[in-house]
């Protein structure tokens, strides 16, 4: 019977991957004496299949009354639901069975079996990919921090996992605001980090009272623990720490028409190279540019930032022709310290000439030749 | 024959007496019946009639459903579940570690609790609290509504169609006078949106998305998102009272929140460093009334809420520093590591607790606090 089961898991493993599907269904032989089996879908346990005829005095209306799930070793009989799915009652409850843990199967006060999550490969593990900005120059007023992973991360877990050493020395408490929930995109492997804005704005009573997070002409280091639990419980394995110095603060808003714009030669696909001057924020520098042809339309194709978030590529999904093109910037793009195209992060109202704008776009023409 | 026309008149009068007590609920609110396609939970509030708004930021919507728990209970005990982490993780088969409660929210009808909660790898999941019982709330085959929170400037929604959408977190969520009350905090820029959303939801979107900028002491002004806000009224005038990612307390005027409208709000109060306002309720005692407000490490605020009206000087009067001798009555309450506050009544809240021995307490406070 077991063997029977084996060969099912790996065949269906080996039609899924044939087939080239992200997500797949599988069924994997347990080491449980009642042939209880895990269904698998992209690597989640979502489910535990009965068979039938272990629980064959069970009516099909009754089985959510009868059949009854439990944590291994615990009282409380979990939520989810049964159903008839071919010869098997199929559970699910409302989240993943975690890996590692143990399940017990009963019907009524009888117990059917038990059953183990097994743990993920030692060597499944996610990676940091980067951490944004890259300079290792950074504003005493820089606002935020990027963390790019290469697999969606268990969110809430950043106070515990990423600290900040001042001097390589004395780890530096309350630089990060401690934001519930986490800025994550909507796939969890691209994590926000605000320095606390309430000790970086001049004046506010965080201000005052804890001065800024970083001060100018110190070297710091953003450390990440390498206990860093991933969506699946698996970690990073691997500590990182980026190291910086900082300069002071960054007041003025960015100024697109001091941009250099290298227009690429008609006919061809070259990437446009645009130099900003300065680093721009990481994440807004890929969606607040947009390029417009003579006819109006956006053109297609892929933004990237490089030269340490000082310069922009746009690689064009067609060939360039000649004539005017539009560069539309949205006003959102903001600097290392938080100042957009409309207004600085902070701005001293007692001054006159800094007033702030409230226009959507800032458009800069250049030509294809 | 006699016996047949009184069973159809029996009949008759039963189908007549079901179709006036189960009125159609998708008809008021233009809820239809199927399985929204929630991708996380941030923020719960009630609307009308038990229907209640999910606040989705990884989908950037806020979804309507009706809970069919809309029979009015004129008293309720509230809540009351020690431990409640590890009940919800043996609920749900997992260890403490793995989950996370999002947000809770009273039905002010039933007075039952919602709890969303989270799981690890970002599954959402909605659970009912009764007393102390906790069921799951099935959101497979229910009546419900989406509006998808959109960030396009107006005057070109057409480029920026199909563009991925801003809000990465909802930070707070009310509903108060026939609207939704949305504030979201992006990932990526640094900013406020607050959106005030007529429901029932329309096809025309006629939401406000509202920059606000708040003056500190006069001198300097800032953009800031908001982390948690109420509504109320002040001397017959309407305002929202938002608190914000470095902790002031500030008011704005409703009638001036408007969509595309820069709005300076007044700084009423500063609540220390390092700390991040988690909920607010108002609360009322006799004839008094109190702003609640639960941070993140600091004790629950109580704010009485004179102090708060007869602040109406004009919107850019600089706040004298010290907040106390100022007059704003402000009390940190013995109510430390409160991470979840809602309104149960008046003068009930129910709270959500970690307790000095690290046991997470779902319980519901009495007048002693107001």
């Amino acid at each position: 019977m077991s063997g029977i089961y084996k060969q099912c898991g790996y065949v269906l493993i080996r039609l899924c991957i044939g087939c080239n599907l992200i997500f797949f269904v599988s069924c994997q032989q347990a080491t449980d004496d009642a042939g209880i089996r895990i269904r698998w879908a992209d690597k989640r346990a979502t489910g535990l299949l009965i068979p039938r005829q272990f629980a064959p005095a069970v009516s099909t209306d009754s089985l959510s009354q009868q059949l009854i799930v439990r944590l291994a070793g615990n009282e409380t009989t979990m939520l989810g639901q049964f159903q008839l799915v071919d010869d098997n009652i199929l559970f699910e409850p409302l989240i993943p069975l975690t890996r590692g843990l143990h399940y017990t199967v009963w019907v009524r006060d009888k117990r059917l079996g038990e059953i183990i999550i097994p743990g993920l490969n030692a060597d499944d593990k996610p990676t940091l990919l980067a951490i944004y900005p890259t300079q290792d120059s950074l504003p005493e007023n820089l606002l935020k921090i990027y963390m790019h992973f290469s697999r969606p991360m268990r969110e809430g877990q950043s106070p515990k996992y990423v600290a900040v050493l001042k001097n390589r020395t004395d780890t530096l408490p309350g630089v990060f605001l401690d934001l519930q929930p986490e800025l994550w995109n909507a796939d969890r492997t691209l994590l926000t980090l605000w320095l606390d804005p309430g000790r970086i704005k001049r004046d506010l009573q965080p201000n005052k009272q804890l001065g800024t997070p970083l001060q100018t002409g110190v070297s710091y280091q953003v450390v990440v623990s390498a206990n860093w639990p991933d969506a699946q419980g698996a970690t990073l394995g691997r500590g990182t720490t980026k190291a910086f110095v900082t300069v002071p603060r960054d007041s003025l808003s960015p100024d697109p028409h001091q941009w250099a714009i290298q227009p690429p030669k008609q006919g061809s696909i070259d990437p446009l190279k645009i130099t900003f001057g300065e680093p721009l924020d990481y994440s807004l520098l890929t969606e607040t540019l947009h390029i417009i042809d003579e006819e109006g339309r956006t053109l297609a194709g892929k933004w990237q930032p490089v030269n340490e978030e000082r310069s922009g590529v746009f690689d064009p999904a067609m060939p360039w022709k000649a004539g005017p093109y539009r560069l539309k910037i949205e006003s959102r793009l903001e600097d290392l310290a938080g100042n957009n195209l409309n207004r600085p992060f902070d701005r001293d109202i007692t001054r006159k000439n800094t007033s702030p704008t409230t226009r959507p776009f800032v458009d800069i023409l250049f030509r294809v030749k | 024959m006699k016996k047949t026309y009184a069973i159809l008149a029996l009949g008759v009068a039963g189908l007549l007496f079901l179709a006036t007590t189960t009125r159609p609920i998708q008809n008021q609110y233009g809820l239809a019946t199927g399985t929204p396609a929630i991708k996380s939970i941030n923020a719960l509030t009630f609307g009308p009639d038990g229907v209640l708004f999910i606040g989705d930021g990884k989908s950037a919507a806020v979804f309507a459903v009706d809970t069919k728990d809309a029979v009015p209970v004129g008293k309720s005990a509230g809540a009351d579940i020690k431990n409640i982490d590890q009940k919800i993780a043996a609920l749900l088969g997992t260890e403490v570690a793995n989950i996370t409660i999002q947000d809770i929210a009273v039905n002010p009808v039933s007075k039952n609790v919602y709890c969303a909660v989270q799981h690890s790898d970002g599954t959402p999941v909605l659970l009912k609290i009764v007393g102390d019982k906790l069921s799951a709330v099935s959101l497979k085959e229910v009546p419900f509504s989406m509006l998808a929170l959109t960030n396009a400037p107006a005057e070109d929604a057409k480029d920026r169609r199909g563009e991925s959408l801003r809000v990465a977190s909802i930070s707070d969520m009310g509903y108060a006078d026939g609207k939704v009350m949305v504030s979201g905090l992006s990932n990526q820029e640094f900013g406020s949106t607050f959106r005030s959303i007529p429901f029932p939801f329309t096809n025309t979107q006629d939401q406000a998305s509202l920059e606000i900028y708040h003056a500190a002491h006069g001198k300097y002004e800032t953009m800031a998102p908001i982390k948690t806000f109420t509504t109320t009224e002040i001397k017959g005038k309407k305002y929202l009272l938002a608190s914000y990612t470095c902790t002031p307390l500030v008011l704005f005027p409703l009638d001036e929140l408007k969509g595309g409208s820069h709005v300076k709000g007044r700084t009423v109060a500063e609540m220390g460093s390092g700390n991040s306002p988690l909920d607010m309720v108002i609360m009322t005692k006799g004839n008094e009334s109190f702003l609640m407000m639960a941070n993140s490490s600091r004790p629950v605020f109580k704010v009485n809420y004179k102090n708060l009206a007869d602040y109406q000087g004009s919107l850019t009067t600089p706040v004298v520093e010290n907040f106390a001798t100022a007059g704003v009555d402000f009390v940190s309450l013995p109510l430390t590591n409160v991470v979840q506050l809602d309104k149960l009544d008046d003068t009930h809240m129910v709270l959500l607790q970690r307790r000095s021995n690290g046991s997470l307490d779902l319980w519901t406070s009495n007048e002693r606090y107001l």
